[in-house]
């Protein structure tokens, strides 16, 4: 069920998720359309998400935006694209690279003590090989450490790659199509920013291949959503995210229809990176259970880290 | 004695890698029901192509992907027998290097091939024959009376109807291959000549006659009235002549028109991501329909290349592949679900986005039709049997037949 609207309030809005925002233009989404947007975020009763541009926004902008309940990324929630110590804040999103994660992890861990909640994203988790298996785990330890540390002296540190799956008890994935759904400036529904950006940069369309451009819109404010096929971008028709236990898992099916060009099948990069932290947060679970504290359901041993590698076979 | 003519399997299907050969995308014919948009003349396969592409695979024996007991080396095109000379070639380099290599296919290949028969009985592609015997398995698509045969399979610049040029080597092919089987398609036009077609097959002395109607979106309002007629003529011929004795076709199914479960019988109909295809150009499919010149309005699915490899990624959703995900509530509910056949190369070129899971239709009142015929040929069968006191017979014989999807 769609429960938030993503709200880009120009084309130069962080980034703030895998994909890199490659617009480099000001295209500032016109307070007409706006106004529409928040409309049809009431009427669908859907939470608004509003992604902030780096400049200031004129200030007839301030009071629509603030005539609905929201949350503002790039604002509220600080994006940064690179490991930074200067900070504090509730809920920050760090978003690097497989590389610069390993290599900064010590400075990545002690981003954890300035913030209630960090969100680690990767901007190339398709690149990432498996032969970084084994440094991606020893960074993942050294946030584990730190997280444990912090929990120990009661300060609840959170980062989603590692604490996300201690609590959850079913798939929590990003959604976009699914619980959430973008709006971009041109007044266009997307399934999410990235696909946005693929149709402004005219990037080869293989989403929907009865448009005639690179256009991948799934509706507008006039028409309303149109998502093809939306059914598979459920959890009940991905064969192998319906049978796995990383719960915490983007499951993004930008990077999905990317590199396999199926919206519902993720790449081995994605599911291998997400069982190397499901298995750092088991450790991190004992870890916690072994000094008292609170550490959610047991999380299962298990032997893969693809789930394609256990996939049903008919 | 088996009073029942069983259809023969296919050699080692289960355990085979099949590996297809686009060795031409050049045709003598234009065939109205061809699937293949962009037949040409200029795409022919390069040796140094083909050789690079069975290096390729050789090199990768410990691959899962390629980790099967044995293999099936498909040539298809266009029409294979134009590239003969280099069939010839890539077939002894395939031999020369399995043997070389030690390799766990080395005697248990085969040399695959469907054509359109028009050159069958040249001494090259008769000499070709002859030298790898043992190991071949040759389809000739002959469509069934000249009337019908032409009514489709007409050379590409006369018009001419090709049927004379195919009839004359049926002979030969049937005494080199006595349990050969034939390739029937059935597009809107060709329903009236189903039951005239598959008895003139039978006639030509071919014993097994398999039939499919088109994937695509062809058919007309009352087609499926129409085939259910002709395949209800064709039951009753087959039954009244006893023909059933000696002969089969693929119409004519007791496992089909029955209900699927979404557990147990969740297989996926065709091995698209199994196999692998490789064109001229040296690039990767997972199966031939998924090249550029069989997509009406999809980009190629191309899964690697000769020197690249294969990215796994791309043959991931394939192989996580089942019936329910990809089929609509419509078909997951049918109570004459089995046997309903797809292909997946026609559900992604026809699906909504770019995807595999999603199932084409198209044909639905056409195997509605079928499963009516079908169970009309069982119950007249069964009564026959049963009167002539065969049926127990019969049915001990037919003890094994597995449904048609599991
Ligand atoms: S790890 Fe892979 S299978 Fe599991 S939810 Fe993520 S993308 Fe899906
Ligand atoms: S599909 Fe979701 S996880 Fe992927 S880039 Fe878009 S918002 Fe992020």
């Amino acid at each position: 069920m769609l429960q938030y609207l993503v709200i880009l309030l120009d084309d130069t809005s962080v980034a703030y998720c895998h994909a890199e925002n490659p617009l480099k233009e000001r295209y500032l989404i016109s307070l007409n359309t706006l106004k529409k947007a928040i409309l049809f975020g009431m009427k669908e009763n859907l939470m608004i998400q509003y992604v902030y541009p780096e400049y200031d926004l004129p200030k007839e902008y301030s009071e629509l935006i603030e005539s609905i309940d929201h949350i503002k990324i790039g604002h509220d929630i600080k994006v940064y694209n690179d490991v930074t110590l200067s900070s504090t804040a509730g809920t920050a999103i760090l978003r690097t690279t497989v590389a610069d994660f390993i290599s900064k992890q010590y400075d990545i861990a002690a981003m954890l003590s300035q913030v209630t909640r960090l969100i680690i994203c990767l901007k190339d988790a398709e690149l990432f090989q498996d032969e970084q298996i084994e440094q991606y785990k020893k960074a993942l330890s050294t946030l584990s450490a730190m997280v444990l540390n912090l929990r120990k002296s009661d300060y609840q540190s959170e980062v989603n790659i590692l604490t996300d799956r201690l609590t959850l008890k079913e798939m929590h994935n990003c959604g976009a199509g699914d619980s959430n759904i973008t709006l971009a400036p041109n007044g266009k529904f997307y399934l999410c920013p990235a696909f946005y950006y693929d149709e402004k940069m005219g990037i080869s369309n293989r989403l929907n291949h009865h448009k005639p451009s690179s256009e991948r819109s799934v509706g507008d404010l006039e028409t309303g959503l149109q998502i093809p096929n939306p059914q598979l971008l459920k959890l009940d028709h991905a064969p192998l995210c319906r049978i796995c236990d990383a719960y915490h898992c983007n499951r993004c099916i930008w990077l999905n229809q990317k590199l396999t060009w199926d919206n519902n099948t993720p790449s081995h990069q994605q599911c291998v990176l997400a069982h190397l932290e499901r298995n750092a947060a088991r450790t991190l679970q004992q870890q916690l259970r072994a000094v008292g504290l609170n550490a959610g359901e047991e999380i299962k041993e298990i032997d893969y880290l693809d789930p394609f590698d256990v996939r049903e076979k008919f | 004695m088996s009073t029942i003519r069983k259809r023969n399997d296919v050699w080692h299907e289960k355990m085979a890698k099949n590996i297809t050969f686009i060795v031409t995308k050049d045709c003598q014919l234009a065939c109205k029901y061809c699937y293949l948009v962009g037949k040409n003349e200029k795409e022919r396969m390069p040796w140094n192509v083909a050789k690079a592409a069975i290096d390729y695979i050789l090199d990768h024996e410990n691959d899962p992907n390629f980790a099967y007991d044995s293999v099936v080396w498909d040539f298809i095109g266009g029409e294979p027998f134009l590239e003969i000379d280099l069939i010839d070639r890539i077939c002894d380099y395939i031999k020369t290097e399995l043997f070389r290599r030690n390799h766990q296919w080395f005697n248990s290949y085969r040399f695959s091939f469907s054509t359109n028969g028009i050159n069958y009985a040249s001494d090259k592609v008769q000499n070709f024959i002859k030298k790898n015997y043992n190991h071949l398995s040759i389809g000739i698509t002959i469509d069934g009376t000249e009337r019908k045969h032409d009514l489709n399979r007409v050379y590409k610049n006369s018009g001419r109807g090709s049927y004379q040029d195919v009839v004359c080597n049926i002979p030969l092919w049937i005494k080199q291959f006595p349990h050969s089987a034939t390739k029937v398609t059935i597009s809107s036009a060709d329903i009236p000549y189903i039951h005239e077609s598959v008895l003139h097959l039978y006639g030509l002395g071919i014993h097994e006659v398999n039939i499919n109607c088109v994937f695509e979106d062809v058919w007309q309002n009352g087609d499926d009235q129409l085939f259910e007629e002709q395949l209800m003529r064709l039951a009753d011929s087959i039954i009244e002549r006893e023909l059933y004795k000696n002969f089969s076709c693929s119409f004519f199914n007791e496992n089909m028109g029955k209900p699927l479960d979404c557990k147990l019988q969740n297989g996926n109909w065709c091995g698209a991501g199994r196999m692998l295809s490789i064109d001229a150009e040296g690039n990767f499919y997972p199966c031939t329909r998924f090249a550029q010149y069989s997509l009406r309005d999809k980009e190629a699915w191309i899964i690697g290349n000769i020197h690249d490899g294969i990215d796994y990624n791309k043959i991931r959703p394939f192989l996580t592949l089942d019936r329910c995900t990809q089929s609509a509530p419509e078909c997951i509910d049918c109570e004459v679900a089995s046997g309903c056949a797809w292909c997946q190369g026609e559900n992604f070129d026809a699906a909504h986005t770019h995807t595999v899971f999603e199932r084409s239709t198209a044909i639905c009142k056409m195997h509605k039709a079928r499963v009516r015929a079908n169970n009309y040929y069982w119950n007249k069968l069964y009564r026959k049997l049963e009167l002539d006191g065969q049926r127990e017979e019969f049915e001990a014989n037919n003890a094994h037949v597995k449904p048609e999807i599991s």
